[in-house]
């Protein structure tokens, strides 16, 4: 019984984590840039989240579309007069990335710490839980779940059927062959950038559910993200929501076992080990 | 050389007397400033010269850190002998995880070493010795001018070592793997030893100050010990003053510092926030770093 719980607790966390990877990963498969800020873009949702929810006690639910067109807003200022202004020139793009992406987090955190000061919170609403054959499943967390894996299909019909989702795939998969196809490489980077980031945010209302945060713990949900979709491949969208199952479960069934100080380091642990001995992932394509 | 040395005797000299002219909080953030360039010159060898970013030297400072303390409360070594031994356990132990970590490239490296510092923090805090979460206390054994005069000294080190690996075949031969590995390997340069040996350099300097910071502290804990803040300054210092030069990271650490320093006395609400704005203004202005774009502007009216 034990063991049905933790698999329940981790499937459920999995599904909130699955969505954050996935806006990780199109930025990824687009433009080959490890964003840094990631979790510090899904932290400062939350805060702002459980802040709103302080001081009316409005349906978190609601600021979702406040929260995702933000950070879409951001994620396109951002690309558009930092990232597209890095010189290409520098001996590693990705290093130059890497650095910008590194100090936009600094200064996010920041701003999160400026703005809401340095408590941790969460929106303490839906407390109960439903029983199932002696399962238990809280309602905060399963809506969470819901909603995150409603957002998570949406983006992969998004993805999949329209035109800009199309270009997106395409350039991911070959920059210069969607150049030849005449797609704007350029504006599907600004998009892609945008669309991660908006994802992020949105993934950060549903966390301001489940998880207790300060803007300062914006690494923690980069390094989520990160190895989620290094466990399930770079690139690949099934393999992120595999990923964060399986990061879900590690994490639920670690802190059981092995106690809430060790289970810190499941995440980490299974980044390294998964990058390790299995580089292109579960479900990633063998290339690159 | 003898310009370098022209200059730097008289600085050398300055620092030595420093301690005896300057009151408490300059004294303290004379040390800080040591400490941070010190940090950043470390992490400039495997990140700058090999070209293998990394966000978790720190594990190496904390390990230093912890033996230091350990054999001082244990072993009543005194604590300069202690944090000697802490550098070289710090060492020995990044050869093992060099040879490991090292497999891993560009973003994986930086985030598994990230994960690597973090685990590392779990895992002595696990320990039953290391008195876990809570920390260890020190019996008194040092004073803040023994252990700024420490820190200098490893510092210096620090610079002389990567004064040398400039001109060195060594350094050379990192740079080679830094820009094309696979070539650098084909060119005969054995890349794996190579980059174990730049690691586990840029773990022995991070050991060693690690076991001076201690005595600054009076305690361990690990949040102390694997600050991540303590790392990621370093590394933003040694980018804006310039990543894989001898000088950049002297600049930017001497610099940083102060502005860091001075932004948290005035603005302790918004710190962090114009410290990340500033250093993402500065990537785009000065995209690699202080010293090249100074030094490049010269070499151009010259």
């Amino acid at each position: 019984m034990v063991i049905a719980q933790l698999v329940v607790n981790g499937v459920l966390l999995g599904g909130v984590l699955a969505l954050s990877a996935l806006g990780f990963n199109i930025i990824f498969g687009v433009m080959r840039v490890v964003n840094l800020a990631h979790g510090d873009f899904v932290v400062l949702s939350a805060v702002f989240c459980a802040v709103v929810f302080a001081q009316t006690n409005l349906n978190p639910l609601i600021l979702l579309p406040l929260t995702g067109g933000a950070g879409f807003v951001l994620g396109a200022l951002v690309h558009r007069y930092l990232l597209h202004r890095l010189p290409g020139e520098i001996a590693s793009a990705e290093a130059s990335s890497l650095t910008l992406t590194f100090g936009l987090s600094f200064l996010l955190a920041g701003a999160g710490l400026a703005l809401f000061g340095g408590n941790y919170r969460s929106v303490p609403f839906l407390t109960g839980a439903y029983q199932l054959d002696g399962l238990s499943f809280p309602q905060a967390r399963l809506l969470a779940f819901v909603a995150a894996l409603a957002l998570a299909v949406v983006l992969g019909l998004f993805l999949r059927f329209t035109a800009i989702g199309r270009a997106i795939r395409a350039t991911s998969q070959n920059v210069e062959g969607a150049l030849a196809c005449g797609i704007d490489t350029d504006r599907v980077r600004t998009i892609s950038f945008a669309l991660g980031t908006a994802v992020a945010t949105a993934s950060g209302t549903l966390m301001s559910f489940i998880y207790n945060l300060n803007p300062q713990m914006g690494v923690l949900f980069t390094i989520n993200a990160f190895a989620i979709v290094v466990i399930g491949g770079l690139g690949s969208y099934t393999g992120a929501v595999v990923g964060a199952i399986i990061l879900g479960l590690a994490q639920s069934f670690s802190s059981y076992f092995a106690g809430a100080t060790l289970s810190e380091a499941a995440p980490y642990i299974l980044f390294i080990l998964i990058s390790l001995l299995l580089p292109s992932g579960l479900l990633g394509r063998r290339t690159a | 050389m003898r310009r370098i040395l022209i200059i730097a005797i008289p600085i050398v000299a300055l620092l030595a007397v420093a301690p005896n002219r300057l009151n408490g909080y300059y004294l303290n953030l004379l040390y800080i400033t040591v400490l941070y360039v010190g940090l950043a010159y470390g992490w400039n060898i495997i990140s700058g010269y090999a070209g293998y970013f990394s966000f978790g030297q720190i594990a190496f400072f904390g390990i230093g850190a912890y033996a230091t303390g350990l054999i001082v409360v244990n072993l009543q070594w005194h604590w300069i002998l202690a944090a000697l031994a802490g550098g070289l356990i710090a060492c020995a132990l990044s050869v093992p995880m060099g040879y490991v970590m090292l497999r891993l490239r560009g973003p994986f490296f930086a985030m598994g070493m990230f994960g690597l510092a973090q685990t590392s923090r779990v895992v002595i805090t696990a320990i039953p010795a290391t008195g876990g979460g809570s920390g260890l206390f020190l019996p008194p054994g040092s004073d803040l001018r023994s252990i700024y005069y420490w820190t200098l000294a490893v510092t210096l080190g620090a610079i002389a070592l990567t004064m040398w690996i400039d001109r060195s075949a060594f350094g050379l031969r990192l740079q080679a793997l830094r820009e094309d590995e696979q070539v650098a390997g084909t060119l005969g340069i054995d890349v794996t030893l190579e980059k174990i040996y730049a690691f586990a350099l840029s773990a022995l300097i991070p050991g060693l100050l690690g076991g001076g910071y201690i005595w600054f502290l009076t305690y361990i804990e690990p949040d102390a010990a694997f600050s991540p803040r303590l790392d990621l300054q370093s590394v933003v210092m040694a980018i804006l003053g310039g990543v894989g030069t001898v000088w950049g990271p002297l600049v930017g650490g001497v610099l940083m510092t102060q502005i860091a320093e001075a932004l948290w006395a005035r603005f302790p609400q918004i710190y962090l926030m114009i410290f990340g704005g500033l250093l993402v203004a500065l990537l785009i202005v000065l995209p690699r770093g202080i010293v090249p774009a100074l030094t490049s502007r010269i070499r151009r009216s010259v």
